[in-house]
């Protein structure tokens, strides 16, 4: 059994963040896993900017970008984490720079600020248009810097939790195809999003939900899993991003009219309303026939009122995405653009210091040694709908927050152990899919469920649709028991690796199928259409998923108060949510 | 909908078999090679390895060599990949070991970067810091492009030092030093150069070939880059080492006898003045250019006594005004380097 005290599982901004503050005590024994290399993991993705009110562009405080998060997450944001989050964002990002990030300079010299959509103020802290790269590049270096141990290219398969104790983690080794235990007083995850179950997605492949289901399995609920952000910019067909950034600089959204469709949806934010209300504008005027190409499955994204210059400045990896993956110009050529599965605003419900804790009815008891942060945690800073931005500055302040809190407890935690019985499920798992001889294939499946998602629990939503959704889901589970593998051997075998992660898309997307069924409202991400309109009433409340236990049939689903209790300012009220 | 003909290079571990394997799919436009593995890894032979995770040129992940060059297979149209319905060969990437198919051992190629300690080494910092550095979009824009590496590997598999000198920082590693070397918030510019110039397999081992920037998929460079801190590393005052003796050693023989003088080369890089002073390593070094003398002497290569005598007297004014010529233009650019220099003085004035 190898052992750490502190292991933090998943290596993009929130993971590496939290190590690094972590490794301030030198007393303390600090590791990352990921099954990628630090520097592949999907934070780098993130392309527009992270925000913070630093006011270097135009006047901006914490709770005007406070209040724009409530709002743009229609008001399901915990009030106590956005005002975490915001409050927190200058120093946050003073500190990046310090480490050596490379962000893009206004003329005094000072980090540049662009708007972004949703925000009042210009406050999207940028690096061209590659901010996210710029950040993770930054943090791994600073982690090489300190020596941080990292477990580059492992699985993790299970994690360990005994009487709402955390033990650790079981792992499996990539290069040797060894499965080794972990022990750990504190283990966190920044395991990342779920998007990868949807057809349409800006997601990498890496980004299958691992953490999320690890904790589902482990007992823990899951949080609003039903929202799902699609953003408005993906390129049709693959829906690999293209940055908000471009809207930030002034890009036109048109349909086959050739109409800035936006004003009749959000006359007074136009493209830069948030990324829901955009993307449920575009996916109307393609459902009514608007929509551009020959499959008039999207609408076109024109950059050229940007201007040449400033495209190529501020926008180089639109420019090179646009032509590198669709073949067209956005110099020359307006772009097809469709919405695209993105964000989880879902996951592991923790709270402002990381600690993961069942914000059930009474007590909220906690999952001793266990944290999240990053888009595998729901805080929920982002509620219903994520402001583009506000992810970054979550995985940074959230994942700096959790390090605090493992250091604030983990000397006073036990040392914990994990024995071979406790390994059986993973060892299981792994033995299953090595000696699986049944018919069907992961690639088959997957497709299929990726297809089912994106076609019936997409952009909008309803009853009839939702309910096919979920029976053609547990038909995959079904299937999924049958299914085989081709690669056998112990060395680098992502087969095994595609097969497990399918696993984990098949279980939370049950999840998400089921939260969207009971919920009988459209608030930000979710949108029916036999529930047109927000219910506070009955809805203004975080779902809580819980893994059907023996003799259940579907998860077991809770519902939990939105936090109202901010700490340095009034609550933000309640209010219809218009732009 | 057309087929496209894969040879792909394979590794078999647990075998130790490599072999070439074809695999015939569909292609629909706008397809990538990264589409196609898929395809093959889904629909044909799940054995297949690589590594891919973001399909869109940001991760990093996927760098190999399409027809015999290192790219990302993500970013790589099989249309463009493909010459007239020829099949596409994909293979692992170079100067690293392969562990399976087209899954190779980047450690090698990493662990340059934790030697060359690429990251930023702050001055005495205000924790936690009151505001932001300023720093001029001018500054930045002249090293930012170095910053956008996404440390695939092309630069270093494609590297033709790196394939015979294990020590070779590699291409990546010194683009990255030469935007911490740039950047006014780092405090080790001094001892960058200074480590540059003189570690084996440092700035000086580079033999502008040009590939690394032909394989970037990003902006860096890397090659200019290099270049760029040779340039500063002398200006720094670090010459004597071998590279800058090489350097000038290369650049006199050319002036005085219009060639390339390989007979005076190893001399002139190991150092007269060392060797008259009987250092050791220097005679040890020069030993070591023995074998290679030989071989340059029985392939006619090595300047005869009469070609030492040089070029004739026209061809000699015309060398000397060749080297006026670039003097002149390097002066400009020295003129351009002060008013930076000053520049970044005042940018580092806050500290």
């Amino acid at each position: 059994m190898l052992q750490h005290d502190v292991l933090i599982v998943g290596s993009g901004l929130a993971g590496m963040r939290a190590a690094l503050e972590v490794s301030n005590d030198p007393t303390l024994d600090v590791a990352i896993l990921s099954k990628v290399h630090p520097l592949r993991s999907h934070s780098g993705a993130a392309q527009g900017g992270i925000a913070a009110s630093l006011g270097n562009s135009a006047e901006d405080t914490w709770d005007l970008h406070m209040f724009d998060t409530v709002k743009g997450g229609d008001y399901l944001v915990d009030q106590d984490a956005a005002e975490v989050l915001t409050r927190e964002g200058p120093e946050n990002i003073f500190e990046l720079e310090h480490m050596g990030c490379a962000f893009s300079r206004d003329d005094e010299g000072r980090v540049a600020q662009r708007r972004f959509g949703g925000h009042t103020a210009p406050r999207a802290c940028y690096a061209a248009d590659r901010t996210g790269h710029a950040v993770l590049t930054v943090l791994f270096e600073q982690l090489l810097r300190r020596g941080v141990k990292v477990y580059s290219e492992w699985y993790a398969l299970d994690l360990v939790v005994k009487d709402n104790v955390c033990q650790g983690l079981v792992a499996y080794d990539i290069l040797s195809g060894q499965i080794e235990a972990i022990s750990a007083k504190a283990v966190m995850f920044g395991t990342g999003g779920y998007g990868r179950a949807f057809r349409v997605t800006t997601n990498a492949f890496a980004s299958t939900g691992d953490g999320v289901v690890m904790a589902y399995r482990a007992g823990i609920p899951l949080e609003d899993m039903e929202f799902v952000q699609f953003h408005p910019t993906g390129l049709q067909g693959s829906g690999i991003l293209l940055s908000e950034a471009a809207r930030g600089e002034g890009a036109h959204i048109v349909n086959s009219d050739g109409f800035r469709f936006m004003e009749n949806y959000a006359p007074g934010r136009m493209e830069l309303a948030p990324r829901d209300i955009v993307a449920r504008a575009e996916q109307s005027e393609i459902e009514a026939g608007r929509g551009v190409t020959a499959l008039r499955d999207s609408v076109f994204m024109d950059l050229r009122p940007i201007g040449e210059e400033r495209i190529r400045y501020a926008l180089p990896s639109v420019l090179h995405l646009a032509r590198d993956f669709a073949g067209i110009d956005p110099l020359e050529a307006p772009v097809p653009i469709q919405p695209t599965a993105h964000y989880s605003m879902g996951g592991i419900p923790c709270d402002i210091n990381g600690q993961v804790r069942i914000k059930d009815l009474d007590g909220a008891p906690e999952i001793t040694g266990f944290f999240a942060a990053g888009e595998a945690s729901c805080v929920s800073v982002h509620g219903a709908n994520r402001l583009g931005t506000n992810s970054l500055l979550e995985a940074v302040v959230m994942g700096r927050r959790a390090g605090r809190g493992i250091l604030d407890v983990v000397h006073d935690l036990e040392p914990t152990s994990i024995d071979e019985g406790d390994m059986a499920n993973a060892v299981g798992e792994v033995d299953h899919f090595l000696s699986a001889s049944g018919s069907e294939k992961v690639g088959q499946i997957r497709a299929e469920l990726r297809d089912t998602m994106m076609d019936k629990c997409g952009v909008f939503r309803d009853d009839a649709e939702l309910r096919e959704c979920l029976s053609e889901v547990k038909d995959y589970q079904e299937r999924f028991k049958n299914v085989s593998i081709d690669d056998h051997g112990s060395t680098f075998n992502t087969d095994l690796l595609d097969a497990i992660e399918l696993g984990h898309m098949l279980e939370y997307s049950e999840v998400i199928t089921t939260g969207a069924i009971a919920r009988q409202e459209s608030r930000g991400g979710h949108a029916r259409r036999d529930f047109p309109n927000r219910d506070d009433e009955n809805w203004h409340r975080h779902t809580l998923a819980y893994r059907p236990q023996d003799g259940e049939d579907a998860p077991r689903l809770e519902y939990c108060e939105v936090n109202m209790q901010p700490k340095f300012r009034e609550p933000f009220p309640l209010q219809e949510r218009t732009y | 909908m057309a087929q496209q003909e894969f040879i792909i290079q394979r590794y078999n571990p647990d075998t130790d078999e490599s072999y070439e394997e074809s695999f015939n799919v569909d292609v629909q436009p706008g397809q990538t090679v990264l589409d196609s593995l898929n395809a093959i890894k889904w629909e044909q032979d799940g054995t297949l390895s690589f590594r891919m995770s973001c399909r869109h040129a940001i991760c990093g992940s996927c760098a190999m060599k399409v027809n015999g060059q290192s790219m990302l297979s993500c970013q790589t149209q099989v249309d463009a990949a493909a010459e007239r319905g020829d099949p596409i060969h994909v293979g692992p990437q170079g100067n690293q070991n392969v562990i399976k198919d087209l899954v190779v051992d980047v450690s090698k190629f990493l662990n340059q970067f934790e030697r060359a300690e690429t990251w930023l080494e702050p001055y005495e910092d205000q924790d936690p810091p009151g505001r932001e550095h300023r720093q001029k979009v001018e500054e930045f824009d002249h090293w930012s492009h170095a910053s956008t590496c996404i440390h695939c590997g092309a630069c270093y598999s494609d590297c033709t030092v790196a394939a015979v000198d294990e020590n070779f920082l590699g291409p990546a590693a010194l683009a990255k030093a030469y935007r911490f070397v740039m950047d006014s918030r780092d405090s080790k510019r001094e001892e960058r150069l200074q480590f540059l110039s003189e570690e084996q397999g440092g700035i000086w081992d580079c033999t502008r070939c040009y590939m690394c920037v032909q394989a970037c998929p990003k902006d860096v460079l890397p090659m200019d880059a290099i270049m760029e801190l040779r340039t500063l590393a002398i200006e720094a005052g670090h010459v004597n080492n071998h590279g800058v003796r090489h350097h000038k050693g290369f650049m006199s023989g050319v002036r005085k006898r219009g060639r390339l003088d390989e007979m005076m080369l190893p001399v002139q890089s190991v150092g007269i003045g060392r060797l008259l002073t009987g250092n050791l390593a220097a005679h040890k070094e020069m030993m070591d250019y023995t074998p290679g003398a030989i071989r340059l002497l029985k392939s006619r290569k090595l300047l005869t006594i009469a070609q030492r005598h040089g070029a004739n007297t026209e061809g000699r004014e015309q060398i000397e005004r060749i080297f006026e010529e670039v003097e002149a233009e390097k002066h400009h650019h020295d003129v351009d380097a002060e008013a930076f220099g000053a520049e970044f003085e005042t940018a580092l004035g806050g500290h």
